[in-house]
């Protein structure tokens, strides 16, 4: 008796009870569809998660300050300032050699301006940060959703988020209308956006109210600039949500940001703390090493200068523990629905042992070895499982498809772009459905035990 | 040597704590072409002797040799092969797969038996030919007439070509004229293919007519066994 004998058999057998199979498929199908969208969602969340993280830097970027936070002593700035530890000057040349190092790709200063921008007669607050040319070739610099990166190291034009344009509810043409709508929303074309004018506008240092310090009646000698730079492009929010980039709106090339006049915050605080011989030019510096595996030994030699460095990098094996624990709560979530449709392929196996009791019997009067009767029923419960397998991937995709598209139009205004929710890809289908085969033939030995056991003598008896 | 053999066969079982033999002390030889009957009352042991004979049973003492090997002895997958080639069964109550057609029950042991699959319909319907129901071949058991399902249940057997035939009771549950049918067809097997029959009947007058040995148990035990040189 070969495969397709045992085949012929096992469908014949199916046939015969169309409905017990359709619903037994049928537990199949909601048990492997639970589990393959429960796994999907949390590969989906997973991968957004890593997404972001890859695309921000998170695991080859690190950041390195010059200056030491004692977080054991929270309260005034000058108790997280450990005054234990000289501070380590953060100028060009220290970044220039770090720049030097052979595990480095790019370092470049964290430099940002506060501000307050304009577009199209709408005005939010925003935070205008300096981009080396060298991000251009990396994420999320290297995918601009509308317009290009910048040219030119000097070049005075700025990158929005779109993010800042859902804050001052705009929308260009052809985005997700789920991101940006409702009332007071403006449309634009990009031509409307891309190649005009940004308004930014700062506070600058104002010298000629210098006599208000004087005078401590709470105003600061401080005025507005406006400086109008042209929009090269938008960039998506997702790919901003976490790393050095968070948090700011507005990108303009490193050289360019002196365009932009802005008082130094850290100069007042110099000034306050009568420090007056300053050789610190920036706060922080952004790394970028060329391979996650050199995050450690670049770390290392930063904090050997005597800088204090921020990685999230070197905890991702931490990081992969908890989307393991992530996968593995889904996986359990959707194991106890398969368990459920198991017990009902156990069942309706175990009913069919006692329907075809007499049909073994003389099965095995005709010669039929126990093998060959567990082969019937494995292949039963392998159909079963098949059917409902691909049943199920089908049912899963759909539903995570549905339930996907829901929480976009509810999370998407919020977050301000579309996400994947479920990573539905063809690998899990397949693997779904092998295990929905696998799972119902383990299912069947039981039965398929019992069957090949059937004593042929006492199951001719019965009539 | 005897194509199968048969020696002190004893077969007991127990009743509360008394012990009952269902045959006792049972000894005859077949010889390939015979046509050998096992008649006696009800409860007399043919039917379980029959299915020792069958290897439906193995647990009984003594030997039942066939071709010189015991088939009490043989494990599940050598008594498979036993049911599946040496011998083709009979029933009383034709077990035929009611839910496939004639055919279809025909084709089942040639299935067993690894027949060439292109091969199959071909000798299954060739054995239905010879009974004369190659027009039946696609009905189901339940409309078939008690001749023809045994008919059917006869071409089954035979699919293999078996050397022996156990029929138990063939005619039990049919009526005369069909029962002299269905027992010609037996002989006409035993006689031009020579294929050993060994047949469990009461009806002591067919079986004293139509077999070479007829064997007559009481108890479980022989009390006589009759031979007839030309059926």
């Amino acid at each position: 008796m070969n495969l397709s004998d045992i085949a012929t058999l096992a469908l014949y057998n199916l046939r015969r009870n169309t409905m017990r199979t359709i619903l037994t498929s049928l537990g199949v199908a909601v048990g492997i569809g639970s589990l393959a969208a429960m796994i999907s969602f949390a590969q989906g969340i997973t991968g957004n998660i890593s997404r972001s993280m890859e695309n921000n830097d998170i695991f080859t970027g690190l950041t390195a300050t010059s200056r030491s936070f004692d977080l054991d002593a929270p309260g005034s700035r000058s108790t997280i300032l450990s005054q234990d530890k000289p501070e380590v000057p953060l100028n060009d040349s220290v970044i220039d050699g770090i720049r030097s190092w052979s595990e480095v790709a790019i370092a470049f200063p964290v430099v940002s301006k506060p501000a307050m921008v304009m577009l199209a007669g709408r005005s939010v607050q925003a935070s205008v940060k300096a981009v080396p040319m060298e991000m251009g070739g990396y994420p999320p610099f290297a995918n601009i959703s509308r317009g290009r990166f910048f040219s030119d190291a000097e070049e005075a034009r700025v990158i929005v988020s779109r993010q800042l344009l859902q804050q001052m509810r705009i929308r260009v043409e052809g985005d997700d209308e789920n991101i940006t709508s409702g009332n007071g929303t403006l449309v634009l074309p990009v031509d409307s956006v891309i190649g005009k004018d940004l308004t930014i506008i700062t506070r600058v240092f104002d010298p000629t109210k210098l006599d208000m310090i004087k005078s401590r009646n709470g105003e600061l000698p401080l005025r507005n600039e406006e400086t109008a730079i042209q929009i090269a492009g938008i960039i998506d929010n997702g790919a901003l949500s976490s790393g050095v980039f968070n948090g700011s709106d507005v990108f303009i090339p490193s050289d360019a940001i002196n365009y932009v006049p802005c008082i130094d915050v850290r100069s007042i605080y110099d000034i306050m703390d009568g420090k007056t011989d300053r050789t610190a030019k920036y706060g922080y510096v952004h790394i970028r090493v060329k391979e996650h595996n050199n995050l450690k030994a670049v770390k290392y030699r930063l904090e050997e200068m005597g800088l204090q460095v921020f990685s999230v990098g070197d905890k991702l094996d931490d990081i992969e523990n908890i989307f393991l624990m992530l996968d593995s709560i889904f996986a359990a979530v959707g194991v106890i629905a398969l368990l459920v449709s198991v017990l009902g392929i156990v069942n309706t196996l175990i009913m069919a042992i006692y329907e075809r009791r007499k049909e073994i019997g003389i099965m095995k009067s005709l010669g039929a070895t126990q093998w060959q009767i567990k082969m019937i029923f494995y292949l039963e419960a392998a159909i079963i499982g098949l059917v409902g397998g691909v049943c199920g991937v089908v049912g899963g995709k759909l539903a995570s498809q549905a339930a996907s598209s829901f929480a976009n139009t509810q999370i998407g205004k919020i977050i301000g772009c579309n996400l994947e929710f479920f990573d539905f890809s063809w690998t899990l289908a397949l693997m779904a459905v092998l295990f929905s085969v696998i799972i119902s033939v383990a299912a069947s030995v039981y039965p398929a035990n019992r069957a090949a056991g059937i004593d042929p003598l006492d199951a001719l008896r019965r009539e | 040597m005897a194509l199968l053999k048969v020696s002190n066969l004893c077969k007991t079982y127990y009743k509360g704590e008394n012990k009952i033999y269902a045959l006792r002390n049972i000894n005859f030889d077949v010889e390939e072409g015979e046509f050998v009957s096992i008649v006696g009352k009800s409860g007399s042991g043919k039917s379980t002797l029959l299915n020792l004979l069958g290897g439906m049973d193995t647990s009984a003492e003594g030997s039942v040799c066939v071709e010189g090997v015991n088939i009490l002895t043989m494990s599940e997958k050598q008594l498979a092969r036993y049911r599946k080639f040496t011998i083709g069964m009979i029933f009383q109550s034709f077990n035929l797969i009611p839910t496939r057609t004639a055919i279809d029950n025909v084709k089942l042991p040639l299935i067993f038996s690894n027949y060439p699959r292109r091969l199959r319909e071909t000798r299954a319907c060739e054995l239905l030919y010879n009974m004369g129901l190659y027009n039946r071949a696609m009905h189901y058991p339940s409309e078939l007439s008690g001749g023809e399902a045994q008919r059917v249940a006869i071409a089954r057997a035979l699919a293999n070509k078996p050397k022996i035939i156990l029929a138990d009771e063939p005619t039990g549950n049919l009526d005369t004229a069909t029962s002299a049918e269905i027992i010609s067809l037996l002989q006409m097997f035993n006689k031009k293919h020579h294929i050993t029959i060994i047949m469990v009947t009461h009806d002591k007058e067919t079986a004293g007519r139509v077999s070479h040995k007829t064997v007559l148990l009481s108890d479980g035990e022989i009390i006589k066994i009759s031979t007839n040189p030309n059926p």
